[in-house]
């Protein structure tokens, strides 16, 4: 891999009695490189160091990694399986028992036999996330269909990473995250970043977004909120929540008006063009601004800008996915880089900014509803064929698709799903509409949850069990870039915690299902059978063997062969993956956000995160500096709109939508629009701010719309202001 | 003499405080951080910077000190009180002009940022210009901040962003904001 100007030789610094173990950290998709330091005499975590030759992140990291390491040996770390007898206190932290291994997954088996006794295959469900290794990912989505054999696996990538797989598969055929390798990034000349605060979400990129201004190159952000990396840009289209699809179809309009098309590219790569080019013809500045809210002489600029630059990237992240046309946000915004023909080679293309550890990788090898792995869709029969060959099944026998994340909740209402088996996720705070998911969790029949600590979701479970973390155990994961990396074990699991792979075997043999899984004795077990069953598919990981990643540092997929190097650029040949060889330009009718503010209701309510937490903070508010620096949410205000509300600074005050309501500290910041409050979404029980979001879901990725929804403030001394 | 140099560019800070969280890292720092990170106007904005100790050539915090516990290394890292010196009168928290030393009461202890010693005396980069994020701090060559320095002075009498020294000399080099002033972009 090539090494570029940020990479420097640096020796490591080794304490006396210990040694330094080489992985990456356990959270965002970024996955800096970084040393844990282990103590050679307890062999325990102790600290960490640098990674300074990973060529992605050179050393770098944000403070959620520095203190990753504290998690492994945290007070909080679950030891053994716990078992509540008493299901009155479901819902709550009590009546939680210690048990024997051998008694949990005993009870764990007879439950689930029992239901599906009753009441079919399809009573049971699993519900998984991506900040795990490729393995685990992997092996989750064969326990579902082979162990449990049911239709109902999703999980929680449909809350974060979704409406960005929907839409380079429908744009591009393939779901690669970023069609350029990271290295590229400071050399483009323009960074057109929409809905990403890269700045606290993945702040080692920012290096080298820095970088390109300081070369001359140009920042182009559209967020509603002037965010640490819209402070500086060069053109901040400060857009209403929602509202994305109708600023690049505006942004669209004037690229082909000004004559930024690349013809030749469009005429020979894509199809679509014309029919796009005659929707977006309404999207006029003047339009496009009454919609948008971002002024005319903004939105020329951005077009000119990045119709002008030789090489541009357009990046975005959650704030355009999180919509229920999250969709139709993603192929808007690639429409930018088909028509101007900026993609397929070095330093020009399209990135989204992967939420999760694996966020790419989970959601490629069977733990969605509809997919099996190497992206193959279940409703293949070559698929079906082929994987069923792997696992050693009937293919009449792979289950059906399932439905998305949110809809399980719906089915759990409903009693149609009455078992759940959750792991490496924490719905009751990161699902949408909390109040209702909540009570579909506490309505189940029986639940099963895999965590090391005791999240708010553990609080619904009958039967915990205690998984490790991402330190005490090895794997695969794949990066932002779409690199597939190695996770070292530095430390062996501590109590009686294991991995969820090994949990998944130990079960099938409860289950009957043995023979599938017995021979999976370690995780690169797993891997070698997960390699297999990824051959041939579109996220073909058959050449990523753990001694290929070693030495390349890292491999991108595709990786078909063991003599192929990988792919870290995709359609060098602009040649893809559609049968016809082509793009597809979409034309994209504008639709606004599910709620719009009203009289009752008149602000938007838009969420994310803080640099100090991760996703549902289960992990992060264990961590001291985390949460010194953010130990509660609060809710970010215009100081005009404060006015309005007679509401100050530091005061707490109630937030209620249609769905729920909570109580926040008032953060005043002219860093916003008037028409829009932001709250963080990483906190539990009465301040999960999900307890006022909307599941307005993308028709085609099931994506919750969580960054708009209409909402009222309530001044809680004197009431409501008027 | 290490080879390199402490580098601030205050424009790139993006408010992480990875800075801080890597400062407890370093072997000696016994999990408490040494520096700071201000929000310089935060009901206006998201700018934030971070105050360093300038490892000053003259530093007023060891001139200050009647025990000559903070000991200044042949690198230029001005240290941290020695254990065994240190009174606990606080002289040097107020000679600082910047506030840079910090007191532990408990220990009735004085201690400071001693640019990672450990690390620094041979040349690795201190643990918060390591992991800083965003290239606000960086562990640059003489030559490499002489050529900052030229990119980012404008000359135009309005913008003095490459300071030499703050109050006097000091060996860590600080850019203040403004430094894209002078950048000629590229179309
Ligand atoms: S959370 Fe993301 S940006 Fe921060 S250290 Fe971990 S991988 Fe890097
Ligand atoms: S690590 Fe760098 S960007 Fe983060 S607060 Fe410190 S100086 Fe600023
Ligand atoms: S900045 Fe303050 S603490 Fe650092 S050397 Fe100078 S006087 Fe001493």
């Amino acid at each position: 891999m090539q090494k570029d100007k940020f990479f420097r030789e640096i020796e490591n610094v080794n304490h006396p009695n210990e040694k330094l173990i080489k992985t990456h950290c356990s959270y965002c998709g970024m996955q800096c490189g970084m040393n844990l330091r282990v103590n050679t005499l307890t062999n325990k975590i102790v600290g960490v160091e640098p990674r300074y030759e990973w060529p992605v992140t050179v050393g770098k990291m944000c403070p959620k990694g520095v203190t990753a390491y504290q998690q492994t040996n945290h007070k909080d770390r679950i030891l053994k399986p716990l078992i509540r007898d008493d299901s009155s206190l479901n819902g709550t932290k009590e009546g939680f028992r210690e048990a024997s291994w051998e008694e949990a997954l005993t009870l764990v088996a007879k439950n689930f036999k029992e239901l599906q006794a009753h009441y079919g295959k399809d009573s049971l469900s699993v519900f998984s996330g991506v900040s795990m290794t490729n393995e685990k990912c992997y092996l989750t989505g064969k326990f579902a269909r082979v162990a449990l054999g049911t239709r109902y696996i999703d999980y929680n990538g449909r809350f974060c990473m979704s409406s960005a797989a929907g839409g380079f598969l429908r744009t591009f055929g393939v779901d690669r995250g970023s069609t350029l390798p990271w290295t590229d990034i400071h050399e483009t000349d323009c960074l057109f970043i929409a809905g990403s605060n890269t700045a606290e979400c993945h702040p080692t990129s920012m290096f080298r977004v820095w970088a390109v201004q300081e070369r001359g190159g140009y920042l182009i952000v559209a967020d509603p909120r002037e965010t640490p990396l819209a402070r500086r840009a060069d053109i901040h289209l400060d857009l209403r929540p929602g509202t994305d699809l109708a600023l690049a179809n505006g942004i669209l309009h004037l690229l082909i008006k000004n004559g930024h098309a690349d013809e030749q590219f469009v005429n020979q790569h894509t199809n679509g063009f014309e029919e796009t080019k005659e929707l977006v013809e309404q999207f006029t500045p003047a339009y496009t601004s009454m919609i948008t809210g971002v002024s005319i002489e903004k939105i020329e600029r951005a077009a000119e800008v990045y119709g002008k630059a030789p090489n541009a990237i357009v990046m975005f992240a959650r704030g355009i996915e999180q919509q229920h046309k999250g969709v139709d946000n993603v192929s808007a915004y690639c429409n930018l880089a088909l028509v101007t023909g900026k993609i397929g080679r070095p330093k020009a293309g399209v990135a989204t900014f992967t939420g999760q550890g694996n966020g790419q990788g989970g959601r490629e090898h069977g733990q969605k509803s509809d997919l099996l792995p190497g992206y193959r869709k279940i409703t293949d029969p070559k698929a079906v064929e082929h994987v069923s060959k792997v696992w050693g099944i009937n293919p009449e026998d792979m289950p059906q698709p399932g439905v998305s994340a949110y809809e399980m909740f719906e089915l759990m209402e409903q009693k149609t799903i009455r078992g759940l088996y959750l792991l490496c996720s924490n719905p009751a705070v990161s699902a949408p509409n909390l109040n209702f998911v909540r009570n579909a969790m506490k309505n189940l029949d029986f639940m099963v949850c895999s965590d090391f600590y005791l999240s708010e979701s553990a609080e619904f479970a009958d039967v915990i069990l205690p998984s490790v973390t991402w330190s005490e155990d090895e794997g695969t994961v794949t990066n932002l870039e779409g690199r597939i990396i190695k996770i070292n074990k530095a430390q062996e699991p501590i109590g009686e915690s294991k991995p969820d792979w090994q949990m998944q075997v130990e079960l099938a043999n409860l289950l009957g299902k043995g023979k599938h899984f017995d021979h999976l004795k370690t995780a690169r077990d797993v891997a070698e059978e997960f390699r297999l069953a990824t051959k041939g598919g579109n996220a073909d990981y058959y050449g990523a063997t753990w001694d290929k990643i070693d030495k390349q540092d890292g491999v991108f997929w595709p990786c078909r062969e063991k003599e192929d190097k990988g792919t870290p650029h995709m359609f060098l040949d602009n040649k893809f993956y559609h049968s016809d060889g082509r793009a597809k330009i979409c034309a994209l009718p504008y639709r606004p956000p599910a709620e719009e503010p009203c009289e009752e209701y008149p602000l938007r309510l838009t969420t994310g995160r803080v640099v100090y937490h991760y996703l549902s903070g289960n992990q992060t508010r264990r961590i001291p500096f985390l949460k010194d620096m953010c130990p509660d949410p609060y809710v970010e205000v215009h100081p005009s709109t404060a006015e309005k509300y007679n509401i100050n600074h530091d005061e707490v005050v109630k937030l209620f939508t249609r769905r729920g309501k909570a109580e926040y500290k008032v953060k005043i910041t002219e860093a916003i629009r008037e028409d829009t409050v932001f709250v963080p979404y990483h906190f539990g029980h009465d301040e999960s701010i999900n307890l006022l979001t909307i599941a307005a879901l993308d028709p085609m990725s099931r994506m919750p719309e969580f960054k708009a929804c209409a909402v009222e403030i309530e001044k809680l001394d004197t009431g409501k202001v008027l | 003499m290490t080879k390199r140099k402490l580098y601030l560019e205050l424009e790139n800070c993006i408010g992480c405080r990875s800075c801080l969280a890597a400062c407890t890292q370093c072997g000696g720092h016994e999990q408490k951080n040494r520096n700071y990170v201000y929000d310089v106007n935060p009901l206006v904005n998201r700018q934030t910077m971070p105050l360093m100790c300038l490892h000053c050539a003259d530093p007023a915090c060891a001139r200050s000190c009647p025990a000559q516990a903070i000991q200044i290394h042949e690198t230029g890292a001005v240290l941290s009180a020695l254990v065994e010196k240190c009174i606990g009168c606080q002289n040097c928290t107020i000679a600082c002009p910047y506030g840079i030393p910090k007191f532990d009461e408990e220990e009735n202890l004085m201690y400071k940022c001693d640019l990672c010693i450990d690390r620094t005396k041979d040349d690795i980069p201190p643990m918060c210009a390591s992991v800083c994020p965003s290239n606000t701090l960086q562990w640059l060559t003489e030559e490499e901040i002489e050529m900052k320095k030229q990119s980012h002075d404008v000359g135009n009498d309005k913008w003095v962003t490459s300071m030499h020294y703050l109050e006097g000399e000091t060996n860590v080099t600080v850019n203040l904001p403004g430094i894209l002033q002078g950048t000629v972009k590229l179309f």
